[in-house]
């Protein structure tokens, strides 16, 4: 369909709208002619994605400026989902507009999806792939080609070469399948197209980490303009994506091999000397002029980039003393030495980075400028040395990174040494966390860069916290309902068992019998009366593995298991691949299963269980963290310090968005159906850090329930959804056609008149509230609005 | 760097686990557990302890393993502090060369000069190190030692007082940064007994039977919410006292450092004191007539009976129209917004630094 937001001609690839679509397209437009950024909650399974795509691509095909999208999501099949929903996005335009617009979009993902060379696209782990691509496609292979050396090299990287660099492939969108048949249909390397074409395209779509790593940013990202539009999806943990990009973890292994890398570099300097001095030289006398190497803006690959270094001093030369090879080495293995020593402490130690580096001048003359220059002056040497297998020196380049961290960053970071494996444990086996605090580090480079980012979600409650986290400021901040012609899902929270004591999985009370035995019958119940699948989430794989234990003795599970069949989510990956299989299968032929997973696992995060995968999930506990964890310890200090975060505050928001992820999971569309149960008593006070959409469908009487009354109403549930239910009892409520939107439309408009009419005299009285207020209040009224319809229909519903 | 740590399976080799038998006596460590070696900077011949008081203690003596026979004294042993003892010779070097050279990049004109000079004594290193042409460069040492020994002496005491005022820093930064958690903790504590007490009202007043349970439940959740913000404003405001007292400090702290001792301090004349600190009450948004007129005044400013007491028409106008513009000029948004910048992340990291368990001390008791 296609309609208007103010000025702005919108192509919608579907007959029919959703209300809060709508609402959402016009934040983001509103964000996006200001100028800011904005964090957006949109219900899961209303079609955020489609939403999102279409309006900035009419916003960018409306305006002169055509300015880009990044659009970033986490995993690798939702920026697959994305690059499809583009694709039909950009036929249907065509359709419409009758002809095939200048458009580019393009997908990038690692080398190990996209390589198309016979042997090296059959290594299985990714960094080998890497590696392996980088010798047969490095600077220097290709200058000992025209030399007319015998080398190896990556025809499909050369033919590249050949074509115009600035249209590699045609006009349209490519999905990874597309671009991989392209390129083997035209002998071209997909990876490096869409690296090539990167500054060529409308639409960009990868992952957060090409943003957010500094390392890979840094190469990959840097010609992105300013006023690219940057969008995270599914932007709810990235606070965590953030900060696990800037910490390192070093163990008494990666320093031997460290040393052996150093080593190793040692000896191919000496090797040089005697064969091509000269090259060292060369590099030598780039260092003291200061020069940023010539080749480095066109090396597509550099061995590493330089982690999140200020601008001005990456335009500074390199330390006098680590300018000569032999001299940087030295450093190195000194560096390595000295960080040996630090782990042989028998005791924990946790220090801030100035006072790491004092003691570390104190004892090896290392001073903290030549330090950070490390990881750059790194990637100079093995470019010299043209060294091919690069992965053996991967132990060195992190403790390369590490130096350059930790003396560039003297806040919101930490080093932390762990000498033994647990409280419990004898023999040393000492770790050396250098952990990132503050999550806006990461990210300060995305917001300084980019007018527009925009943040959303499925659940992404409370809004205010990421503002906060990040360290950025909004200029649209919303969260959507739902509006349903029925009431499609039913939150409920579980307090009491059916004996009615409480049920917690608080540490006190976790493991008595009666509790456990409780969630045991809830967890029966639910299997008993919920068709097909059943999905369960724990708070941690310890838990879970105990009460299943116990339920075993307690014959629980042989009484479920004659209603479902059981499986276990593991922290093996490939295991729970084949029980998420077999569970599907279960669900299909209608045996029906239960899955037992956990609420920070993997199939929290990535997996969807639309319709009959998952009809009830079940959430058994808050899914607190580990609190006892110490990086944990000093990033809550470190919240409540800078951020005025408080410990529990945190805590608990982050229990709560895991407990929301896990409930999203069932819910994946409008004419899906679920129950979602909260069993702890725990959560009836949590209740407000729900996400509005979730929040808004539990109803006051379902907030305290104890498992029988649960069961009850969830039959009720089932029996209305049932009923038969068309296309049509939604039409104008939950879903709008052309017309309906043209009516709401004028309905927002007359509202408009109205409440300037008498809301003139009333911006007098109160002149604070200026422009925001007043956009605000006009929102609000939107949404009383349709939730009066819907009300009325709700009860039309009832009363069949 | 987002791997999950791999910690190797294997029970790791501790320090010297391997090298386990002393050299020199050959007894190894099944045997003595509680040997340790000792070195000597001289050869950096490892051996253990009972040795060296075996050979040593009766003066100097030959080293005693084979083909070194170097003079060693006893008081030169000393632990190892790296593994690597390649590392330890170097570090003892550098040691030297850094006592030597320690010229400070604010002396020379321009940054190539300085990285020119780091080279230069990196290559001196480096010399003595690998060990050519030792004899030199110990010359080119020893002259630049006698040729600028008040410079050296000058700058090794710039550094030192560098090191101590870093530390003082960290020391202050570590102390703020306790009292804070304290506080923090603190605050908490009584929350939580405010919220205590507060229900336990609520239920005594509802016990007595008087009123409607839902209005005393509402006006009580009232009182405790107004207490919780006065609390909290509390709490705000001494933390920004606290704040304000490390600004200060930190204010005080650049007259010890580098810049403050090259310049020559110039003794500012002492200005008058002033007991306001340099506020003013001067009227900003309105201006002050001398005169009112208000007929209703006149009785005022001509009546004995109460111009006798002291009573001035004109303090009172000057007070009537301040009160009338008192608030005007205050921004509550600013103001909240200030007071959440105010908040240092370095207090946060050290903090957590403490929190996280170390404490946050170095180690040198340890290692050395
Ligand atoms: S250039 Fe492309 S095809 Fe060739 S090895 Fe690298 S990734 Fe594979
Ligand atoms: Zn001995
Ligand atoms: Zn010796």
């Amino acid at each position: 369909m296609k309609f208007n937001i103010e000025d702005l001609p919108v192509l919608f690839p579907y007959p029919r709208i959703y209300p809060e679509q709508y609402a959402y397209m016009c934040d983001l437009k509103r964000t996006l002619d200001a100028g800011g950024h904005c964090v957006l909650e949109m219900p899961s399974g209303t079609g955020k994605t489609v939403s999102l795509l279409s309006l900035i691509v009419a916003y960018q095909q409306y305006y002169p400026e055509h300015r880009k999208l990044i659009y970033c999501s986490r995993t690798m099949s939702e920026i697959e989902k994305a690059l499809a929903e583009l694709k039909a996005l950009m036929k249907y335009r065509a359709d419409q507009l009758g002809e095939e617009e200048e458009f580019r979009g393009l997908g990038l993902t690692s080398r190990k999806n996209l390589c198309l060379h016979p042997s090296v696209k059959k290594e299985k782990s990714g960094a080998i792939v890497d590696a392996r691509c980088r010798s047969l496609t490095a600077g220097f292979v290709k200058e000992k080609k025209e030399r007319g050396e015998d080398v190896d090299f990556c025809v499909y990287h050369d033919n590249l070469d050949l074509l115009e660099p600035h249209s590699l492939v045609p006009n349209g969108v490519f999905t990874f399948d597309g671009i991989l048949k392209y390129g083997e249909k035209h002998k071209q390397c997909p990876y490096f197209t869409a690296r090539r074409m990167m500054p060529f395209c409308n639409v960009i779509i990868y992952s957060y980490h090409y943003l957010l790593d500094p390392k890979i940013a840094e190469r990959v990202s840097k010609e992105l303009s300013k006023d690219c539009i940057v969008v995270f999806d599914e932007a709810h943990n990235i606070d965590n994506v953030c900060i696990e990009s800037l910490s390192i973890d070093l163990t008494e292994d990666s320093l031997r091999k460290a040393t052996r890398g150093a080593n190793n570099l040692e000896r191919k300097i000496t090797e040089m000397r005697s064969s091509d001095a000269e090259k060292l030289q060369n590099e030598y006398a780039k260092l003291v002029e200061g020069l940023r190497d010539a080749d480095e803006a066109r090396e597509e690959d550099a061995f590493m980039a330089n982690p999140a270094l200020p601008d001005d001093l990456l335009q500074e030369a390199v330390p006098g003393n680590i300018r000569r090879a032999e001299h940087f080495v030295a450093f190195l293995k000194r560096f390595v030495e000295y960080l040996k020593t630090r782990m042989k402490v028998l005791h924990v130690i946790s220090e801030t980075p100035p006072s790491f580096l004092q003691h570390l001048k104190d004892l090896t003359f290392i001073e903290k400028k030549p330090l950070r220059f490390c990881a750059e002056r790194l990637t100079s040497l093995v470019r010299t040395l043209e060294l091919t297998n690069i992965e053996d020196y991967q132990p060195l380049q992190e403790v390369a990174t590490f130096a350059t961290l930790a003396a560039t960053y003297d806040k919101g970071f930490l080093l932390i040494l762990e000498p033994y494996e647990s409280d419990t444990a004898t023999v040393p086996n000492p770790i050396l966390h250098f952990t990132c605090l503050d999550a806006a580090i990461a990210i300060k480079p995305v917001f300084d860069r980019f007018s527009s980012v925009i943040i959303t979600s499925g659940t992404i409650s409370p809004l205010e916290m990421y503002p906060k986290m990040l360290g950025f400021t909004t200029v649209v901040q919303e969260s959507y309902s739902m509006t349903l012609a029925r009431r499609s899902f039913l939150p409920m929270i579980v307090t009491r068992g059916s004996d009615q004591s409480a049920i917690s999985s608080g540490f006190q009370i976790r493991n008595e019998p009666g509790v456990v035995r409780n969630y045991g019958t809830l967890l029966l119940e639910f299997s008993r009366l919920t068709p097909d699948g059943v999905v369960v989430f724990f708070p941690s794989y310890l838990y879970m593995e105990s009460i299943i234990s116990m339920w075993q003795g307690m014959g629980t599970l042989d009484e479920v298991w004659k209603y479902k069949l059981i499986l276990v989510e593991t922290p093996d990956s490939q295991e729970t691949s084949l029980a998420l299989e077999t569970y599907r299968t279960a669900c299909c032929n209608g045996r029906g299963a239960i899955l037992l997973c956990v609420a920070r696992g993997k199939v929290s995060e990535g997996i969807d269980f639309d319709h009959h995968y998952g009809r009830t999930v079940l959430c058994i506990g808050v899914p607190f963290q580990y609190t006892e964890s110490r990086i944990l310890k000093a990033r809550l200090e470190f919240l409540r310090e800078t951020y005025r975060i408080r410990e529990n505050d945190f805590l608990s928001f982050d229990a709560m968005r895991h407990a929301a992820q896990c409930l999203g999971r069932v819910l994946r569309g409008k004419d899906d159906y679920g129950i979602m149960v909260l069993a702890d008593r725990r959560f009836q006070k949590k209740r407000t850090q729900l996400p509005k959409w979730i929040n808004q469908a539990l109803l006051d009487s379902d907030t305290s329930l104890s498992t029988d009354m649960a069961t009850a109403s969830a039959k009720k549930f089932l029996r209305t959804m049932a009923q038969p239910f068309s296309e049509r009892d939604q039409a104008g409520v939950s879903t709008w056609d052309s017309k309906d939107l043209e009516r709401h439309k004028e309905k927002m408009e007359q509202e408009k008149i109205r409440e300037l009419r008498n809301g003139g005299g009333k911006m007098e009285v109160d002149g604070v509230d200026g422009v925001d207020g007043h956009v605000n209040g006009q929102n609000g009224m939107n949404d009383d609005f349709e939730d009066e319809d819907m009300d009325a229909l709700m009860r039309d519903v009832d009363a069949d | 760097m987002s791997r999950a740590p791999v910690r190797n399976g294997a029970a790791p080799r501790r320090p010297g686990d391997e090298d386990d038998i002393c050299p020199v006596c050959k007894s190894s460590r099944y045997l003595n557990p509680s040997m340790r070696f000792l070195v000597n900077p001289e050869c950096y011949h490892k051996m253990c302890e009972s040795c060296v008081d075996r050979i040593f203690s009766h003066g100097p003596a030959p080293c005693p393993v084979a083909g070194c026979a170097r003079t060693l004294r006893k008081a030169r042993f000393r632990r190892q502090t790296f593994e690597d003892l390649h590392i330890e010779r170097e570090v003892d070097i550098r040691r030297r060369v850094a006592g030597v050279f320690n010229k400070r990049e604010e002396e020379f004109e321009s940054l190539r000069d300085w990285n020119n000079y780091l080279e230069e004594v990196e290559n001196l290193t480096w010399n003595l190190l690998q060990g050519v042409e030792v004899k030199e460069t110990e010359k080119k040492l020893d002259a630049y030692r006698r040729q600028n020994e008040a410079e050296i002496k000058q700058n090794a005491a710039l550094e030192s007082q560098e090191i101590a005022d870093s530390e003082a820093q960290f020391a202050a930064q570590k102390e703020q940064a306790r009292l804070r958690r304290e506080a923090a903790r603190n605050e908490e504590l009584d929350e939580r007994r405010e919220k205590e007490e507060g229900r336990r009202e609520i239920i005594d007043m509802m016990a007595k039977g008087d009123g409607d349970a839902d209005a005393i439940a509402r006006e009580s959740q009232k009182v405790i919410l107004k207490k919780s913000t006065a609390r909290r404003t509390a709490a705000e405001k001494s933390r920004q006292q606290a704040a304000a007292k490390v600004d200060n400090g930190a204010a005080a702290a650049p007259l010890f450092s580098i810049q403050g001792l090259k310049r020559i301090p110039q003794s500012v004349p002492e200005k008058e004191y002033d007991p306001f600190g340099g506020y003013a009450i001067k009227p900003a948004y309105y201006y002050l007539r001398d005169h009112y007129e208000h007929s209703w005044l006149d009785n005022a400013r001509s009546d004995a009976q109460i111009t006798a007491g002291g009573y001035d028409v004109g303090e009172y106008c000057a007070r009537a129209i301040m009160e009338a513009s008192g608030g005007l000029g205050v921004f509550i948004e600013d103001e909240i917004e200030g007071r959440e910048k105010r908040v240092e992340k370095e207090v946060g990291t050290a903090s957590a630094a403490i929190a996280s368990g170390g404490g946050g001390e170095g180690v040198d008791g340890d290692v050395l």
